[in-house]
């Protein structure tokens, strides 16, 4: 080298260095500029060129979310999915585990997802490549087109007859997730059920055939087809009173069938018990026959999730108390009627609603202005909960429909959300089902001291709607 | 059951529980009721009832100078709290 030249030589090198590293810079400003995620308001929306960065009026440093989601077929290693990526000038975000091949990626160019996805589909190494797309609840209440469904202020209160507008458990928001499922089993423990009645019909358990007939030592083989009779033992639990089939009515008439109301649950199987005789009283004996058949039906394999108990007394009965504890051990939840005397339970208990078991669930009744049922007992240490229980139109005998008022008519309404919760979650536990119930409430003033969750029974909140 | 039935056949009830003639039980009034309960609120030991408010009515008889209550709806007679207990009749 020409030591004439040197000096223009290391000048011109310099000013390389110094373009380089300019350069190189600018990259890195380029690729923090691509991680920045803009937020605009809807109406701004759309995909703008890039060096408008600056005029962006909203912007938070928060990861770029993956825009497509490629399966790579088998054998395509790690290092290929690597090269693939980057010579697109994409990222593998996150592998999926569970399903090997399988990767969010994340695209650097800013391209729409559709565009990336039809770039990796033409890859011989791809599977199947999908744009990622967001998955939302579709909040549009669901109603039923049964025909008396404007009567079921519990379901959705819509301010008539004086009431309060809200004041019902969010039925039509719950029902945008699940109406329920004939996979799940409610036992009535009732007066019977009229398992002919037009709207319960198709919503009654029938034993399957790979499930043996009853059978007790002692009372004998009882070929139930559509549940147990205790009054008189035998295989027909048959309403002769009403009670039991409004029960059934409140969990789970069908709904959306253009005939009458909508249960809970517009699916669901009700297994008709009967302990009750045709006036509304049983004997204590009677409701544990009927409590041992549930439990022996449940270890045979039928998926009996709850126990829905609108009676009692003041009395308590260690029988009564010891079946229950055993069909807490079996899974089932146990809701029941907290009584209709005014009292306060924590003072004078009220059974079976008032035994200290972990499966149950006792429920005061609401009127359709959230006020505390004048009737109703309560207790803050002893009450767990309150439903809807005044003027409630359900089934009756002889295809009919009336309205009744108790904490009978508001017990069915959570063991129908319990079922619901059963239906989303299969595989719930009973502990964790009461939990769910216990937790999903709308707290109201008039329950405040009253029952302990201080709430309202949330049918939407329990099943995740809201 | 009617309203007059119950009435009758509780006075006959009362007339055989003290061992007096039913010429010597008298009305004292018979009302329209919702009872808390299907066993109207008058529940024997070792009983359970359905927890829906059940419309009947309320018989109160007088006999010997003393008072007692009946209740009754279409399908079953009670007296309430006779000597401390409910009974069906």
């Amino acid at each position: 080298m020409n030591r004439n030249n040197f000096l223009p030589h290391v000048a011109l090198a310099l000013v390389l260095i110094l373009v380089a590293a300019f350069a190189g810079q600018l990259r890195r400003w380029q690729m923090q500029w691509k991680h920045h995620v803009r937020i605009m308001p809807a109406e701004e929306k759309h995909r703008g060129p890039i060096n408008n960065i600056e005029s962006a009026p909203y912007e938070t440093k928060i990861p770029s979310a993956p825009e497509v989601m490629v399966k790579f077929k088998q054998g395509v290693s790690e290092e290929a999915v690597e090269r693939i990526t980057q010579g697109l000038n994409d990222r593998v975000e996150d592998e999926i585990e569970s399903v090997p091949g399988l990767d969010a990626i994340d695209d650097l160019d800013d391209a729409s997802p559709e565009s990336v996805a039809d770039e990796y589909r033409k890859l011989p190494e791809v599977e199947y490549a999908e744009a990622v797309f967001e998955i939302s609840v579709d909040d549009t209440p669901v109603t039923p087109r049964d025909p008396r469904f404007t009567d079921q202020w519990a379901l959705l209160n819509e301010g008539a007859r004086g009431g309060l507008k809200g004041a019902d458990i969010s039925a039509t928001h719950a029902w945008e997730v699940t109406t329920g499922s004939d996979k799940v089993v409610v036992a009535v423990l009732d007066s019977g059920v009229d398992y002919n009645h037009s709207d319960l019909a198709n919503n009654i358990w029938v034993r399957p055939n790979n499930i043996n007939p009853y059978d007790d030592r002692q009372l004998g083989t009882i070929q139930d087809v559509q549940g147990y009779n205790a009054v008189d033992n035998n295989a027909d639990p048959m309403d002769d009173n009403g009670h039991g089939t409004h029960c059934a009515g409140i969990i789970g008439a069908e709904g959306g069938n253009d005939i009458g109301i909508a249960g809970v649950n517009w699916k669901v199987q009700i297994m008709p018990l009967k302990f009750m005789n045709a006036g509304g009283y049983g004997t204590t004996k009677a409701a544990v026959e009927a409590i041992n058949y549930v439990i022996d039906r449940k270890k045979a394999g039928v998926n009996v999730r709850v126990i829905s108990a609108s009676w009692g007394s003041t009395q308590k009965s260690r029988a009564l108390e010891d079946v229950i504890r055993k069909a807490y051990e079996s899974g089932i939840l146990f809701v029941a009627a907290s009584g209709n005397a005014s009292t306060n339970n924590d003072r004078r208990p009220h059974y079976p609603s008032s035994y200290n078991i972990p499966n149950v669930i006792s429920v005061a009744a609401l009127d359709r202005n959230d006020q505390l049922a004048s009737f109703s007992n309560y207790g803050v240490k002893s009450v767990a909960i309150a439903a809807p229980g005044v003027d409630i139109l359900s089934t009756w005998l002889g295809d009919d429909y009336e309205e009744k008022s108790g904490t009978s008519m508001a017990t069915p309404v959570v063991a129908g959300v319990a079922a619901l919760i059963a239906a989303k979650n299969p595989n719930i536990t009973v502990d964790d089902l009461r939990t769910k119930l216990l937790a999903s409430v709308d707290p109201l003033n008039s329950l405040k001291g009253k029952v302990t969750t201080g709430g309202r029974i949330n049918a939407a909140k329990a099943v995740g709607a809201h | 059951m009617t309203k007059e039935e119950a009435t009758e056949k509780a006075r006959h009830d009362l007339a055989n529980r003290l061992g007096i003639e039913p010429s010597e039980v008298t009305e004292q009034s018979v009302t329209d009721a919702d009872f808390p309960d299907m066993a109207l609120g008058a529940a024997p030991a070792g009983e359970m009832s359905g927890q829906m408010i059940t419309r009947g009515w309320k018989i109160q008889l007088k006999a010997g100078g003393q008072s007692y209550e009946y209740r009754a709806d279409k399908t079953q007679l009670r007296l309430y709290k006779f000597k401390g207990k409910n009974y069906k009749v």
